[in-house]
């Protein structure tokens, strides 16, 4: 958590962004500055505009206007593979993960970048191919490691039970090795027990790892005990900001957690 | 890794290199060891006719095609209906060059090796060119776009003259190290080409599904959003998978026009397309023993067929035309029958023999 508020530093920058599907403006005017090192929370009632937020981050939507930047680079029409590649990663609100496949290629997948051999040395599967698969097999080892997903490394993922699989969305987006975490819901559906295993996971992501986080939760009590900040969006602009115990008190996101609830 | 690799009941390894060889234990790789010498041998010991020879050769042309059709429409799901467009493509590459330059030309005659490789990078640029749609449309759409390649080319090779029309043009025969190969050899000669060909382009493939280059075809397939947040271009992977599909039809195609000496477009047609399908899906989709198993299985069927509806025909009265309809509706049933209630194909039970086998008796 956040101890020193001194020297901080803006690692993404989303400024005055407007997104628009047709007649519906699902992003009004949103301006956030995420500081590094912190974990941000996103809270806002169903529809507020959360999930387009991250969408527009990762690349997956373009702002119809305004703009976005990842420290000095300008993200605002940058496709997900890009944003992906400059340290942005994600885990979906809807899980996203290759079903068909074993927990290990989920993982080994979001290595892809780094593995940068050659076609002709691929077909040959010698010297640097192999080296490096087994390279990046140990950072693989070493999330499923941090995440304790070893029981399942070998399981198809579509097969595995909805909180293990939130969990392995979490790990797949770590596996990437990002310098920013964008998390949508990942506690969603999960019961008590996961959802403390989630929020150490969390924490320790920051802590250990040095990456910053992003989160979308509706589990207020988690958000209110973890967040450095928190953003507070509804219908689509932002009506409250700062550090858990300020957001409590704000009048204007108790209404309108009242008037949802 | 446990000490008797003969035996190993479950996967014991100590480093992830191990873990990442093709062959785990050593019963797999004595069984590939044998089935391989058993390939290269039994020409030597079994006197075959040349009908026989040709058939197994036609086999082996069409495991390197379906190798292609396989990676991608099994492995990236990209379904193409236009596969004997590619291996045509192929094909005519050599026909083409040998109308153009002479029937024997050394380029052709001596420099064969050459001529097959550069007929699977045309049969890649086609390949990737014909999958630029991919960028955009998906699944039925795309399917549309490859079988409207299948047409146009048939039109192309029909219509231009440069393509004889779609007339047999000739190949001159080839040379090796003693000499031209002649009439006599000419079948066993190109058996081992095939042979040696199929089984470099399998250990390719075994190589490139177990690095990057084969995992994101299957990570576009089975969801191109998350592929993107991995850093892949999802559109360009699809391209990719056309390129590779094309590169090992076109290779195909250039065997096949120098074992039967010459290129007709009557061995590329739509027809031809649906019979790879069918091998793919009979062999099992995103398999690669299955890209082993569908030709074999098809070409055996094909056979079968042929026998049961000369069977038939002398039984029926003529004019009712049984006979002949019974080959297209013995496919179709077999295709149906496979999608309903075995889609992951002939491997699928290869595979249950496997795990089978890995068990028994109790093994520990
Ligand atoms: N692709 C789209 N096309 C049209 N409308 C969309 C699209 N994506 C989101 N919306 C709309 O934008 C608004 C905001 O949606 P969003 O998914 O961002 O909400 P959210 O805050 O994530 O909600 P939840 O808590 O339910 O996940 C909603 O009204 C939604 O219907
Ligand atoms: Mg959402």
């Amino acid at each position: 958590m956040d101890m020193t508020s001194a020297a901080t530093r803006p690692v993404l920058k989303v400024v005055d962004a407007t997104l628009d599907f047709g007649g519906l403006r699902a992003l009004n005017n949103v301006s956030i500055t995420i500081e590094a090192g912190l974990i941000t929370s996103v809270i806002g009632p169903n529809g507020a505009g959360k999930t387009s937020l991250l969408n527009c981050v990762s690349g997956f939507y373009h702002p119809t206007r305004g703009d976005i930047f990842f420290g000095e680079r300008r993200l605002t029409s940058s496709s997900p593979h890009q944003v992906s590649s400059l340290g942005i990663a994600r885990a979906f609100q809807n899980i996203e993960l290759f079903r068909g496949m074993t927990v290990l290629d989920n993982l080994m997948l979001a290595r892809h970048r780094n593995l940068t051999y050659s076609f002709l040395q691929a077909v040959v599967y010698f010297g640097k191919a192999s080296r490096l698969e087994a390279e990046n097999r140990a950072v693989v080892e070493d999330v499923i490691d941090f995440m304790e997903l070893e029981p399942y490394r070998k399981q198809t993922v579509g097969s595995m039970s909805y909180g293990i699989q939130k969990r392995v969305e979490v790990a797949r987006a770590l596996t990437l090795g990002p310098q920013l975490l964008l998390l949508d819901e990942p506690m969603a559906g999960m019961n008590i027990e996961e959802k403390e295993d989630m929020v150490r996971f969390i924490l320790d992501i920051q802590k250990e790892r040095d990456i910053t986080v992003v989160l979308v939760e509706h589990d207020l009590g988690v958000v209110m005990d973890i967040s450095d900040r928190i953003y507070v969006l509804d219908f689509g602009q932002v009506i409250g900001f700062g550090r858990p115990e300020e957001v409590a008190a704000n009048p204007q996101v108790i209404d309108a957690y009242i008037g949802e609830g | 890794m446990s000490a008797n690799r003969w035996f190993a009941t479950g996967n014991f390894y100590t480093t992830y290199r191990e873990e990442q060889r093709i062959f785990v234990t050593h019963l797999d790789r004595l069984f590939f060891s044998l089935l391989l010498i058993g390939l290269f041998a039994w020409p030597l010991l079994v006197p075959t006719s040349n009908r026989n020879m040709l058939v197994i050769n036609n086999i082996l042309i069409a495991v390197v095609a379906v190798y292609g059709l396989n990676l991608v429409t099994g492995f990236a799901g990209l379904i193409s209906i236009g596969h004997a467009a590619f291996v045509g493509i192929g094909a005519y590459t050599l026909a083409g060059t040998a109308g153009a330059i002479g029937e024997s030309h050394v380029l052709i005659t001596h420099a064969w090796p050459l001529m097959i490789l550069a007929s699977g990078c045309m049969g890649a640029a086609f390949g990737a060119f014909v999958g630029l749609p991919a960028m955009r449309l998906k699944h039925l759409y795309l399917a549309i776009a490859t079988l409207s390649f299948q047409m146009i080319f048939s039109w192309t090779i029909n219509f231009m003259t440069f393509f004889n029309q779609g007339q047999m043009i000739p190949v001159g025969r080839v040379f090796w190290i003693n000499g031209p190969v002649g009439r006599n050899e000419h079948y066993l000669f190109w058996y081992y080409v095939i042979l040696v060909t199929a089984v470099a382009c399998g250990l390719g493939v075994r190589n490139l599904l177990r690095t990057r280059y084969g995992r994101c075809l299957v990570a576009v397939r089975d969801n191109d959003r998350a592929a993107d947040a991995m850093g892949m271009h999802p559109g360009l992977t699809k391209v990719y998978a056309f390129a590779l599909a094309g590169f090992f039809a076109g290779i195909a195609g250039a065997l096949h026009t120098y074992m039967f000496r010459g290129a007709g477009f009557e061995s590329f047609t739509l027809h031809h397309s649906i019979i790879y399908l069918a091998m793919a899906i009979v062999g099992g989709l995103g398999t690669l023993p299955g890209s082993l198993l569908g030709p074999v299985a098809i070409q055996i069927l094909e056979l079968q067929m042929e026998h049961l509806s000369e069977w038939a025909g002398a039984l029926l009265p003529a004019n009712m035309n049984l006979a002949t309809a019974m080959r297209p509706l013995g496919f179709g049933l077999v295709i149906v029958l496979f999608l309903m209630f075995e889609p992951r194909g002939i491997a699928n039970w290869w595979r249950i023999c496997r795990t089978y086998l890995k068990l028994w008796p109790f093994r520990y």
